[in-house]
């Protein structure tokens, strides 16, 4: 029997028969403007598809002749759906896009047609927005080559895009911007193709036929977009500040990827009005004046040129602008963008650290803070509670970042806004006394604030890796604990707070930095956390337990190596705490409570160590989760937890292991198996695949075509998977032999692999029979090779045999087998008529190899890849949708304009 | 308006107010903290108490062996334990027309106001209060009675010798006002001079004021109190809580407007938060019972234990503490409980019912009148116990900390804000029970009473002192205090405070028949004047305008009329006159009628005319005209007809 590998590829870009045969009466329909469209995203799907098509090179012209007719009829009809209309608009655009079809639309003037504004404007469509987005897009996709930008240039398209830029649909603007990027960015070349060829290499990517004329055209558009960025960059009045948003936005674009020329110019028309926009002191624009000056700053050369010398002032100016608010969100702006100027990235760090260093108390900048000149407004703004939170939430955002500039930038050592981060969070807490800190009206403010608490142990956390952070570890993790016992904290600060503490114990590079009064405090208020009345701080306590689990500190300097959990709490607190969580009445928390389990034992199944009494009766508990609890995490945890041990114990354990450890882990791993496979939800049962993955793994690894599963697709990542990070790499047999295959599959079977995946592959989850598939397929290339070589191997494992059960699944593998018999009925082959004897019910036996070979595991595999909507996304079927929704709409029956509207929120 | 602070304590507040013509008693808390001063009184024989060192004064001067024993350093006495009660010589008490309770732990001092006083009056508090402040004080009551104590140590109060004791004891204020409890018999005729109010409802003093309690959201029936008079409002704010658990929610609309609020009974912990406390009560509790402990929670029969219970009831299910048993002892647990159910049904929002009842019906909520009987039978370990007093100086208690003191696995859970935990402990040190210390106070926070007080806008704050500066402990906590504008006046215990006023007016009410006599005139625009002659009747503060009665008809006699027996002839009032001469026109007049020589001389109120010819002076002022003319009637006539004639008659 020869199984042939095939792979059908459906091309989306390639128009086939039936489509084309379908397009004609589609383009009839949406024509006709008394039928409905089906929905919009039906036009837009067949936007997608025609573009899809064009980008194949395929020409929409040849393929569809009836286009043509569908645009003009549709142009000329101003009855038409705006939405037609605009689709239209956009088709057009898309035809256009190459010279050949410009040409061609050019010469039947439907171009002319379509993109005249006067027309659309008399016949009052212009006011949809609809239909002025249509015109932008398909003006945008036109303009992709010469001909394009002279007929806009020549078309006077160039005023009413500019208009359209501050349009009242924020759609059609930012279509605009883009538009007016797209345009001086695309055609650049043409400029600097004439002069001193500086982009030679590039000549390659340059829009062909470039003529004096394109130049000129080029040339006239940049002087048209300049003057006006020029004139409308300053606000005249409150309400013209949408305008200079919009034209900062289209600056930022323009120069962040403008080339020299084009980006010379640009600056030398609007410098002025960025400097007077500067001084203006716009709150509204601070943040985009700052993207523009940075994107002009950073494609300026540093050769010292006067263009980037003003550009710099500009940007001097703008950090020390007087609202303190905007400064700080400068400030931010320019660190963010890893500016690397040192003067201005020193004058950034100065103004981000002012409100810390006024809160927490003169310690960051020295004392010559007064020197700061906008040292009033910054306390005023503090005063503030609203500002003042979010100047400090700004500034603590930053401090990671700060930290890690040159030393020279930095007015003080980083640790010392490691002591300003935990001062501050002292004071937050409300637990600093004034008279070491700052401003008390300030302070005041901050007090209790949650937000702030979040941002700052957030950059604390952040703060672990900053220079000289070991010396502030007793400090750290003193204010961390404070907080973790605090009544008030909420949830996510006591979460973000476990976060800290796992990451800054990673600092330690030995534990004696922390004191057993720490650590004392520690465990009290893990064990009292683990019994909140929340069940997130639980879980998160529960989580904080198996991350420890998976640190590795040295208990002091140079000595043995043991897991963060066992030297910080001693040992006898987190698997106690752990098996309690088990009982927890919260899923999320059991979840949690198993996988951190398994984290913490992983180290004594890789060490092969004997199970203990409290190990044994976790692994009971665990196998009641899986059969009876009514969440589905607990349950998908549970099958994690022994795919950890099973994979721990395989990949590390050392000969010696104990085998009551290894024969528990083996009946549990049958267990999983059976009611994994047989569980409700489909993650745990692809989960039991993974395991049943693992036990291919290790029984096949070794012998010769034996593809591992892991290698060629990667695991699936969960939530509360416990897998680690590293490769599986599991020991391979040594001295196996080609007979050797029939035992280890004999134990396969025995152990329920081949059950779990038979099950699988009929699953009704998609997922869980794709991963069934493939694992089968990769069995059945080992056990059953195509070579000819092999068939004395074949011929030996037709003896093993596997149980398919009366139903369920087993009844279903029965059927598919049946009709495979029946089809092949004539073939003889009369073991195989003896192993699978009907479909009676009875418990039937079959052999592995026949089964394997029999379930058109390829066909299968092919269906079961295609994404469950491949069916409902083909081109056929979206336009027999068209088609089907109209036909239903012109229906006798119903009026129109009665068709149900859907309300979109 | 004035008010007498008789209470320094800024939660137990006793203070009154004299407000047109009535003399108000605005609650009348009991200072318990005293109690800590003595040591406990065992319910069993205890041999460590019994055993304490007598102590000694260093230098042997002074002997009182028998009143002071020390324990772990600290001296107690060794007596019924005492109570600090509110000033009694700052104003007499029996001049007390009202006493006003805002809820049942501010009654508590009831008994020693109302008897033996002279108290004649009356005092207001809503049913809730009345029955669970009955509870309060039967319990204590109880406790005292249960374990008589012979001896009454006085000694130490001598002032000479006080000065020379260590600790708390030297620093303890009028100790020689502190008194023991009350009988029974006394709490049952202070309560019966109680008159029950609902909600709203309004009550007439004497026609001068009216009060109304309003819910303060705080406890069963707790209450703030408005004051009124026509024309002036106090709002006296007393335990208030914004929290939604308990029965009726603060009604804070009615607050709004009010001439002085008299703010006390704020949050005893500012910086514990509510929610968080109990948090830590649950945690520490589950973390207790895991390990096989015991947990203790000293606590008052009513009130916050509630709350403990209903959170409870949700929480030992997601704890897996289901089987552990919770015992709730006091002389008045079952009662309690009752009233709980009773009151919490009758409120419209009854959110806490199903939860409490729950967890009794399921039995994991047992309750006893006592150690004694029952309870020891069917006691089991591990378990909670909740019992009284909070100050660990009397009631079961007592007994649970010489049991469970010993021992590292049990805790002692504070949840009552009244008691410094550190000192409740002092007298059973060494201690090796774990104490976590969860004062849950619902009392409004800083925080909310500034957004309350912003809302209601009173033109005056009254606040005890501790509230106008931030905590002692915690200076720099410039949050934790009242800032307002204008600032708040303070007060602390015996001070008397002037209550500023803007208004002084009263209403007169005026009968239709003379309202229909009048006939009033327009002086200017929009305003109308009438001239009213009447008789004013004022009767329980009530004011009212009547005709003047008529004579009566003359009896038809034949006799006769005798001259002197006829009533007096009532003169029709002159007219009053209204107006402002104009100098300028009022020169004119002078003039066309031969008056020439006049001097006018500018004075601070108006003008003064001199005319020289007849040496007469007219002084025209705002408010009068007067003309100085000596011996010459016919020309005061005629300036006086040409002073008239510039004004209007009414």
């Amino acid at each position: 029997m020869l199984i042939t590998h095939t792979h059908t590829h459906t091309h989306v870009s390639t128009m086939d028969r039936e489509c084309a045969s379908l397009l004609p009466s589609v383009c009839e329909v949406l024509a006709d403007s008394g039928r409905s469209v089906p929905d919009d995203t039906s036009l837009e799907k067949l936007l997608d598809w025609f573009t899809g098509l064009t980008e194949a090179g395929g020409s929409l012209l040849e393929a569809c002749p009836c286009l043509l007719k569908f645009i003009s009829t549709v142009v000329h009809n101003t009855a038409s759906d705006p939405g037609v209309l605009s689709f239209t608009l956009r088709l057009t655009g898309l035809m256009a896009a190459t010279e050949d079809g410009f040409k061609m639309l050019q010469e039947r003037s439907v171009l002319n047609q379509v993109f005249n504004l006067q027309h659309w404007q008399e016949a009052g469509l212009w006011d949809d927005p609809c239909l002025r987005i249509g015109w932008i897009q398909g003006l945008r996709s036109t303009l992709q080559h010469p001909k394009a930008l002279s007929f806009f240039v020549q078309s006077d398209f160039i005023d009413p895009l500019l208009q359209l830029q501050t349009d009242t649909s924020l759609f059609v603007a930012s279509a605009a911007n883009q538009m007016l990027a797209h345009i001086l960015l695309f055609f650049q070349k043409v400029s600097s193709a004439g002069s001193n060829g500086v982009n030679k290499k590039e000549e390659d990517l340059e829009p062909p036929a470039i003529t004096m004329e394109t130049s000129a055209e080029y040339s006239a558009v940049v002087k048209g977009i300049s003057e006006y960025l020029k004139e409308s960059l300053i606000p005249k009045e409150n309400t013209k500040l949408h305008q200079s948003l919009q034209i900062l936005k289209l600056l930022a674009l323009l120069l962040a990827q403008a080339g020299p020329p084009l980006r010379d110019k640009l600056l030398q028309t609007v410098t002025e009005s960025l400097e007077e926009l500067v001084t203006a002191g716009c709150s509204q624009l601070t943040l985009p004046l700052m993207d523009v000056i940075l994107a002009a700053n950073s494609s300026s050369c540093p050769d010292g040129r006067v263009p980037g010398q003003r550009v710099a002032r500009i940007l001097s100016s703008m950090l020390s602008i007087n609202n303190a608010a905007d400064l700080c969100h400068a400030a931010a702006a320019l660190l963010r963008r890893g500016h690397h100027d040192t003067v201005h990235t020193a004058r950034a760090v100065r103004i981000l650290l002012l409100p810390l260093d006024i809160i927490t108390g003169p310690t960051l900048l020295g004392t010559n803070t007064t020197a700061d000149e906008h040292l009033f407004s910054v306390v005023e703004q503090l005063k503030s509670k609203t500002s003042c939170i979010s100047m400090i939430c700004v500034c603590l955002t930053n401090t990671p970042q700060i930290t890690l500039t040159p030393p020279g930038v930095l007015p003080c050592p980083p640790v010392l806004i490691v002591t300003a981060v935990v001062s501050l969070l002292r004071i937050c807490s409300g637990s600093s006394s004034s008279s070491s800190t700052g401003c008390s009206e300030v302070c005041r403010n901050v007090i209790g604030s949650g937000k702030v608490q979040k941002c700052a142990l957030e950059a604390l956390t952040a703060l672990n890796s900053s220079p000289g952070a070991k010396e502030k570890i007793s400090e750290v993790f003193t204010i961390l604990i404070q907080y973790l016992d605090n009544p008030d904290s909420d949830p996510t600060v006591l979460h973000k707070s476990y976060q800290a503490l796992v990451k800054w114990i990673r600092v330690c590079t030995d534990l004696s930095l922390i004191t057993d009064q720490l650590r004392q405090d520690l465990v009290e208020v893990v064990k009292k956390r683990a019994c909140d009345m929340r069940w997130e701080v639980r879980d998160s306590t529960v989580e904080f337990l198996g991350h420890l689990a998976g640190v590795h500190v040295s208990v002091t300097l140079g000595e043995e190596v043991c897991d963060a959990s066992e030297a910080l709490l001693g040992g006898c607190c987190t698997t106690p705490l752990l098996k309690e969580a088990l009982q927890d009445t919260e899923s999320y928390v059991r979840a949690s409570a198993i996988s951190a389990l398994a984290k913490t034992l992983t180290h004594s199944w890789q060490q092969g160590a004997a199970l203990t009494e409290d190990q044994t009766e976790i692994v009971s508990r665990l196998l009641e989760i899986l059969s009876q609890d009514t969440e589905g995490f607990p349950r998908r945890a549970v099958v994690q937890y022994f795919i950890s041990w099973f994979f721990s114990r395989s990949s590390h354990s050392p000969p010696s292991s104990s085998t009551s450890s290894t024969s528990l882990l083996m009946q549990c791993v049958r267990t999983v198996l059976s009611q994994g496979s047989a569980d409700l939800d489909w993650e745990v049962k692809v989960h039991t695949l993974e395991l049943a993955e693992l036990l291919l793994d290790q029984a096949f690894s070794a012998h010769r075509g034996y593809r591992k599963g892991s290698d060629a697709h990667c695991a699936l990542q969960h939530p509360y998977g416990v897998v680690s990070d590293q490769a599986y790499t599991l020991h391979t047999h040594t001295g196996t032999h080609a007979e050797g295959v029939q035992s280890d599959l004999a134990r396969v079977v025995e152990q329920g692999v081949i059950s779990a995946l038979l099950s699988g592959l009929v699953d009704c989850d998609r997922p869980v029979a794709l991963k069934a598939c493939r694992l089968l397929i990769t069995l059945r290339e080992t056990i059953c090779p195509l070579s000819l070589g092999a068939l004395d191997a074949t011929a030996a494992m037709a003896t093993v045999s596997c149980e398919l059960l009366g139903k369920g699944w087993g009844q279903e593998i029965t059927k598919i087998l049946g009709m495979e018999k029946s089809d092949r009925a004539l073939e003889t082959d009369i073991s195989a008529q003896r192993s699978f004897s009907g479909a009676d019910g009875g418990g039937d036996s079959v052999t592995v190899s026949e089964v394997l070979r029999s379930l058109s595991l390829d066909e299968r595999l092919e269906v079961l890849t295609q994404s469950s909507d491949h069916i409902h996304n083909s081109p056929l079927s979206l336009l027999q949708d068209i088609l089907t929704a109209s036909a239903a709409h012109t229906h006798p029956d119903t009026k129109p304009g009665q068709e149900v509207i859907v309300d979109c929120y | 308006m004035k008010l007498y602070c008789l209470s320094g304590h800024p939660t137990l507040p006793c203070n009154v107010l004299k407000f047109k013509s009535t003399t108000i008693m605005l609650d009348c808390g009991l200072d318990t903290t005293s109690v800590l001063n003595f040591l406990p009184l065992p319910l069993v024989h205890s041999p460590r108490l019994s055993k304490l060192p007598s102590w000694v004064c260093k230098d042997g001067t002074i002997n009182l062996e028998k009143e002071l024993k020390e324990c772990a350093g600290r001296v107690f006495v060794d007596s019924q334990p005492e109570f600090c009660l509110p000033e009694r010589e700052l104003l007499d008490l029996s001049t007390i027309d009202v006493i006003l309770i805002s809820n049942y732990h501010c009654m508590m001092a009831l008994p020693y106001i109302t008897e033996h006083t002279g108290f004649t009056g009356t005092v207001y508090a809503t049913e809730p209060t009345l029955q669970i402040g009955r509870l309060l004080m039967e319990e204590l009551v109880k406790f005292m009675e249960r374990v008589p104590k012979a001896q009454s140590a006085t000694c130490w109060k001598n002032k000479e010798i006080q000065r020379m004791l260590p600790g708390p004891l030297k620093d303890a204020v009028d100790v020689w006002t502190w008194k023991r409890s009350y009988s029974m018999q006394e709490v049952n005729s202070a309560l019966s001079k109680v008159q029950l109010v609902g909600y709203s409802q309004k009550v007439e003093l004497f026609g001068a004021v009216q009060v109304s309690p309003l819910s303060s959201g705080y406890s069963l029936g707790s209450s703030n109190w408005i004051i009124q008079s026509h024309h002036e409002k106090v709002a006296y704010v007393s335990g208030s809580s914004l929290l939604t658990t308990h029965p009726q929610p603060m009604d804070q609309s009615s607050l709004k407007n009010s001439d002085v609020l008299i703010l006390t009974g704020l949050t005893q912990m500012p910086t514990a938060n509510p929610d968080g406390m109990l948090g830590e009560f649950c945690s520490n509790l589950a973390m207790t019972i895991r390990a096989g402990g015991n947990v203790l929670v000293p606590c008052y029969s009513s009130g916050v234990i509630y709350d403990l219970l209903e959170c409870l009831y949700q929480f030992i299910e997601s704890a897996n503490l289901g089987t552990t048993p919770f015992y709730f002892i006091s002389p008045v647990a079952n009662s309690s409980l009752e009233f709980s159910q009773i009151f919490a049904e009758i409120d419209i929002c009854h959110c806490t019912v199903p939860r409490k009842e729950t967890l009794i019906q399921t039995n994991k909520l047992k309750h006893y009148p006592s150690i004694h009987g029952d309870f020891s039978s069917e006691f089991r370990q591990p378990c909670v116990v909740f019992t009284g007093h909070p100050s660990l100086r009397f009631g079961d208690v007592v007994h649970f900390m010489e049991l469970w003191g010993k021992s590292g696995l049990n805790t002692i859970i504070f949840t009552e804000p009244d008691f410094s935990y550190l000192d409740a402990l002092a007298p059973y040190q060494p201690l090796a029970m774990k104490c976590v210390y969860c004062p849950i106070d619902t009392r409004l926070n800083f925080h909310q009473v500034s957004k309350l007080l912003k809302e209601v806008q009173p033109l005056h704050v009254v606040c005890p002192e501790q509230y106008t500066q931030p905590p002692l402990t915690q200076s720099h906590r410039s949050d934790l205090m009242l800032e307002l504008q204008p600032p708040p006046m303070p007060y602390r215990r015996c001070s008397v405070l002037n209550l500023p006023f803007r208004r002084r007016y009263e209403r007169v009410y005026i009968l239709p028949e003379l309202a229909n006599s009048l006939v009033p005139s327009e002086i200017k625009p929009g305003v109308s004047m009438a001239t009213v002659s009447a008789v004013l009747h004022s009767k329980d503060n009530k004011h009212t305008l009547q005709s003047v009665p008529k004579p009566p008809p003359v009896p038809p006699s034949k006799k006769r009329k005798r001259v002197m027996e006829e009533p007096p002839v009532v003169l029709a009032p002159k007219p009053l006159l209204s107006g402002a001469v104009p100098l300028e026109a009022f020169l004119a007049t002078l003039q066309k009628h031969g008056i020439t020589e006049v001097k006018v001389e500018e004075t601070a109120d108006g003008h003064i005319l001199h005319l020289q010819a007849d040496d007469t002076l007219i002084q025209l002022e705002e408010d009068g005209t007067h003309i100085v003319c000596d011996n010459n009637e016919p020309l005061r006539t005629t300036l006086r007809d040409l002073v008239l004639r510039f004004l209007q008659k009414l």
